[in-house]
């Protein structure tokens, strides 16, 4: 008794063949049949180049300095700026200079930093920024509790200090305590050699007694792609909210006092406001990879055109990545810049992973990251 | 991984078949040392230690910190050893093996519990700054016997090193560079260094400077350490079978004239490497004066 | 500019080695490869059919830190693409690549990486050769610093780079693509793309196309091309290999 009704198409729900096919999903999305009418879009319905929602939140942890929590997308980054005293008779190199030191210093001053200042790699020399990011016990799935820090982590670590260094984002004058040096009669007696040694201590009778360290700890809570640009929108948000309270050197009792009156704290003041924006290459090509790769010529690649592009060569550029599209992509562009009089300064341009993206490509992604600025630049500001 | 892959038994019995015939794989003495060649590099404290087919580069580093609370007086002096993937495919990066431990232990015993290096003479202001050494061994090649081979390397670095000239003025430290003085050697009391023998047949064979097959075939081994005055600074059984109490006894004259070879060794390449820099000291001296 | 020298398969116990000095920067680097290797508790690898592919960076005078776990994150990503870990006897296997820095001064801590990324690749590139791993392509690297007046000096060295106004790190594939690109410091963009020009100079040389087809390569102002420098390197280690056949022929 055979039934005339043919078995049932093997169908699947669309969240299984997200699973089950990633990659062919992803395409799908991007690329619709021609007669469906439907815009290329992500499969999180995001437009290529458009970034997640973002919001952010200053001032939330009580006992840190300065604190922010940011949010980008499902990406969750909470920053806290603790700021130590260090004094500087604990610093082993406090007292010690190097005869030949002159060409250390970094020189990069841009125009309108009119403080120019030769002691800034103070901040890097003596390690007053020390930022440490973990991504936590649950942050997504793979991460357990009680492993050590990943490498993911370790680097992103590092990235963040490697920028705030080369971005000279905090001034190494807002974290230098100073001790006026009562004068006591004539001067007549100052030592010649003080000359050169004293330039870095001692100007006018005044000496540094101290300085801030500011821990910035950054955890990332929820982890869904691009942990670079939320953990460095928490730093520089916290940092913007960070307060330094009066310090002074009590001469009498031989120690560095704080003021506890929140009125005399005072804010640092930050130089520019560099923001990140981070995007990754999908490629059609990818399931490539049980197969040879049959890499093209660069010379000719470059002449086909971006809508010319048929098939295997198609590839997209993402912004602002998720977990899912960061799973797919090999390719990863990190760009931080500046806006200065409606001039866009790079800070840090970073490629890796594949030859999708030259100098056309970087070009563009500069534009959508100028963009990018002043959008966040808002929400920064409204915070 | 992080161990060898081991001996298969007809290697194992081949090799020590050999030996009770008096015979070693390289057709060499059971107390002869493999070829040693040490050479150094353009910086002070580089060396190159090559141990038949075991080498290694030592780099030998001084910055300046804070001493300890405890010990004022005293500057710091750390051996940092760490294997690597290169040295054997067995090695595990970033993870320490049992064979790290024990070398490093060895080798703090024997240089820096033996006080080769004056740490008093690294002070410069008491309690505030003092030099910190610090001996990087690299194993860039493992075919036996680590612990001598590093041992050389460490006392070699040390003798070439040359740290830089520091002077206390009013309170403050000024460190010269190099090109602005002449550099200053380092304080060594006395020149200790490490020899390995294993021991076969419940103790009935011992060998010198055992090759890594050697040493996995072997049932324990025994590590003098001592200088050129005969003067004794460790010794060790640490694991394996039982070895004859004798062995201590008649083995320590030959690990002190062992430690007399390797002490030549390393003080001829240092007198060939002192003679080069005075000869391209002088031509750069000269060719200062022609620029003038 | 004095071109830099290597040699390949200075070491014994691993697969395939290198060794690279850099005069202009200094550098001294030794790297090793070990291909292909189990990797045991590694199994659940991201990807079971793609080679697992480790890099370890050992500093010359210091322990290893962040700086470094960074390093070898930039030189993984790199290299992955490059490997063809889907070849024969790859996947679920591990390629462990580990360099050491046994000359020439120390990065500092939260010091950028950049002086010694273009060192780090090569030695990398020529240990997995020597190691005969299977790669999709070749590729060289240059380091480059800009200064206040707008000059660009190839491979600085660390003071001239901590004085710079911007450092760039690009690499380049035997193909032309641009593979790799690392810039620190403030730039704008038409400073990038004379970076990138005066880069692939380096790299690759003015490159000349002859009548067959064959790209020839070039000499400029910048000396022998990388590209041609690393090449040639092979080309002797692959002569004295095989020295006893090319002379019974």
């Amino acid at each position: 008794m055979a039934s005339s009704a043919p078995p049932p198409a093997l169908t699947l729900p669309p969240s299984q063949f997200a699973r089950l096919q990633p990659h062919a999903y992803l395409l799908a999305h991007l690329s619709p049949p021609a007669a469906s009418n439907q815009p290329s879009l992500r499969a999180n319905g995001r437009q290529p180049a458009q970034f997640r929602p973002t919001s952010a939140n200053t001032g939330s942890l009580t006992h840190t300095n300065g604190s922010a929590v940011v949010r980008v997308g499902d990406t969750t980054a909470v920053c806290g700026v603790r700021a130590e005293l260090l004094p500087t008779s604990d610093i082993a190199s406090w007292s010690v200079s190097h005869a030949s030191s002159g060409a250390k210093h970094r020189q990069n001053t841009t125009k309108n930093d009119a403080d120019a200042d030769a002691d800034e790699s103070q901040i890097q020399d003596l390690n007053l920024l020390v930022p440490n990011l973990s991504l936590s016990t649950g942050c997504a799935p793979g991460f357990v509790p009680g492993a050590p820090p990943s490498a993911l982590a370790q680097s992103l670590s590092h990235q963040i200090l490697g920028l705030l260094h080369s971005t000279r984002l905090v001034r190494a004058e807002d974290l230098r305590v100073w001790y006026q040096v009562p004068s006591f009669g004539g001067d007549g007696d100052m030592d010649v050699d003080a000359d050169d040694e004293g330039q870095k201590k001692k100007n006018d009778g005044k000496e540094i007694k101290a300085f801030w360290v500011l821990y910035i700890d950054i955890m990332i809570i929820s982890l869904a792609g691009n942990a670079f640009d939320a953990a460095w929108a928490a730093v520089l948000a916290a940092l913007r909210d960070t307060r330094l309270p009066r310090a002074w050197w009590d001469a009498d009792n031989e120690m560095v006092v704080c003021s506890e009156t929140v009125a005399e704290a005072t804010r640092l003041s930050l130089r520019g406001l560099p923001i990140a924006s981070s995007f990754c290459v999908f490629e059609a090509d990818a399931a490539a990879g049980w197969r040879a790769v049959i890499v093209p010529d660069a010379e000719e690649e470059k002449k086909i055109e971006e809508d010319q592009r048929r098939g295997m060569q198609r590839r997209w550029i993402l912004a602002d990545p998720d977990g899912y599209e960061e799973g797919l992509s090999q390719e990863r562009v990190c760009l931080v810049v500046d806006r200065e009089m409606g001039k866009t300064v790079i800070v840090k341009m970073e490629k890796n992973g594949g030859w999708a993206v030259d100098g056309r490509e970087l070009k563009q992604l500069v534009d959508i990251a100028a963009e990018r600025w002043e959008s966040l630049k808002l929400i920064l500001e409204q915070c | 991984m992080n161990k060898e892959a081991p001996l298969s038994i007809a290697e194992r019995d081949f090799i020590l078949n050999a030996l009770r015939e008096d015979v070693r794989l390289d057709g060499r003495a059971a107390d002869e040392l493999r070829p040693l060649k040490v050479t150094f590099g353009e910086e002070y404290g580089h060396v190159k230690v090559q141990l038949g087919r075991t080498s290694l580069v030592t780099r030998i580093s001084a910055e300046v910190t804070k001493p300890h609370d405890d010990r004022p007086f005293d500057g710091l002096f750390t051996i940092a050893m760490e294997l690597t993937a290169m040295g054997s495919p067995a090695w595990d990066n970033g993870r320490q093996g049992d064979l790290e431990t024990y070398v490093t232990n060895v080798l703090d015993r024997v240089v820096r519990h033996s006080n080769a290096l004056d740490t008093e003479s690294l002070c410069i202001v008491k309690g505030v700054s003092c030099w910190s050494i610090r001996a990087d061994v690299h194993i860039t090649d493992y075919d036996g016997n680590l612990i001598d081979a590093a041992c050389a390397g460490i006392m070699a670095g040390l003798q070439h090193f040359r740290r830089p000239d520091a002077v206390v003025k009013d309170g403050q430290v000024i460190v010269y560079g190099v090109d602005e003085r002449v550099p200053v050697a380092l304080n060594i009391t006395h020149k200790p260094l490490a020899v390995t023998f294993h021991s076969f047949d419940e103790g009935k064979r011992v060998i010198l400077d055992a090759t890594r097959r050697e040493e996995q075939a072997a049932e324990a081994d025994v590590v003098f350490g001592l200088n050129n005055a005969g003067d004794v600074c460790f010794m060790s059984k640490f694991s394996g079978s039982p070895v004859d109490a004798m062995v201590f006894v008649n083995k320590t004259s030959v690990a002190l004239d062992k430690v007399k070879e390797i002490n030549a060794v390393i003080d001829k390449a240092l007198q060939a490497d002192l003679a080069k820099r005075a000869k391209t000291g002088r031509a750069e001296e000269s060719r200062a004066e022609n620029d003038r | 500019m004095v071109a830099p020298s290597a040699t390949l398969s200075v070491l014994n116990r691993a697969d395939g080695s290198a060794s690279y000095q850099c005069s202009s920067t200094g550098s001294n680097i030794l790297g090793s490869v070990n291909a292909p290797v189990e990797l045991p508790g590694r199994r659940d690898a991201l990807k079971p059919e793609d080679a697992t592919i480790e890099v370890f960076v050992k500093p010359g005078t210091a322990p290893a830190g962040v700086g470094e776990r960074y390093v070898e994150g930039i030189l993984k990503t790199l290299l992955g693409r490059v490997i063809l870990g889907r070849e024969k006897g790859y996947p679920r296997r591990g390629v462990v690549i580990t360099l050491a820095i046994i000359g020439g001064e120390s990065v500092g801590r939260g010091d950028p990486y950049l002086i010694l990324l273009p060192a780090l690749l090569h030695t990398a590139l020529l240990a997995l050769l020597s190691a005969s791993v299977p790669l999709s392509m070749t590729f060289s690297a240059t380091v480059l610093a800009v200064d206040e007046s707008g000059q660009i000096r190839r491979e600085p060295s660390a003071e001239d780079a901590a004085t710079a106004q911007s450092v760039h790190v690009l690499a380049f594939s035997s193909k032309g693509h641009l593979l790799l690109n690392e810039s620190q410091g403030s730039f704008d963009f038409d400073t990038w793309e004379k970076v990138r020009q005066r880069a692939s100079a380096i790299c690759h040389g003015t490159q000349l196309v002859s009548a067959d087809g064959d790209v020839a390569m070039a000499e400029d102002v910048d000396g022998r091309p990388l590209e041609g420098t690393l090449r040639e390197t092979v080309e002797d280690q692959v002569y004295r290999d095989y020295n006893w056949k090319i002379n019974a022929a």
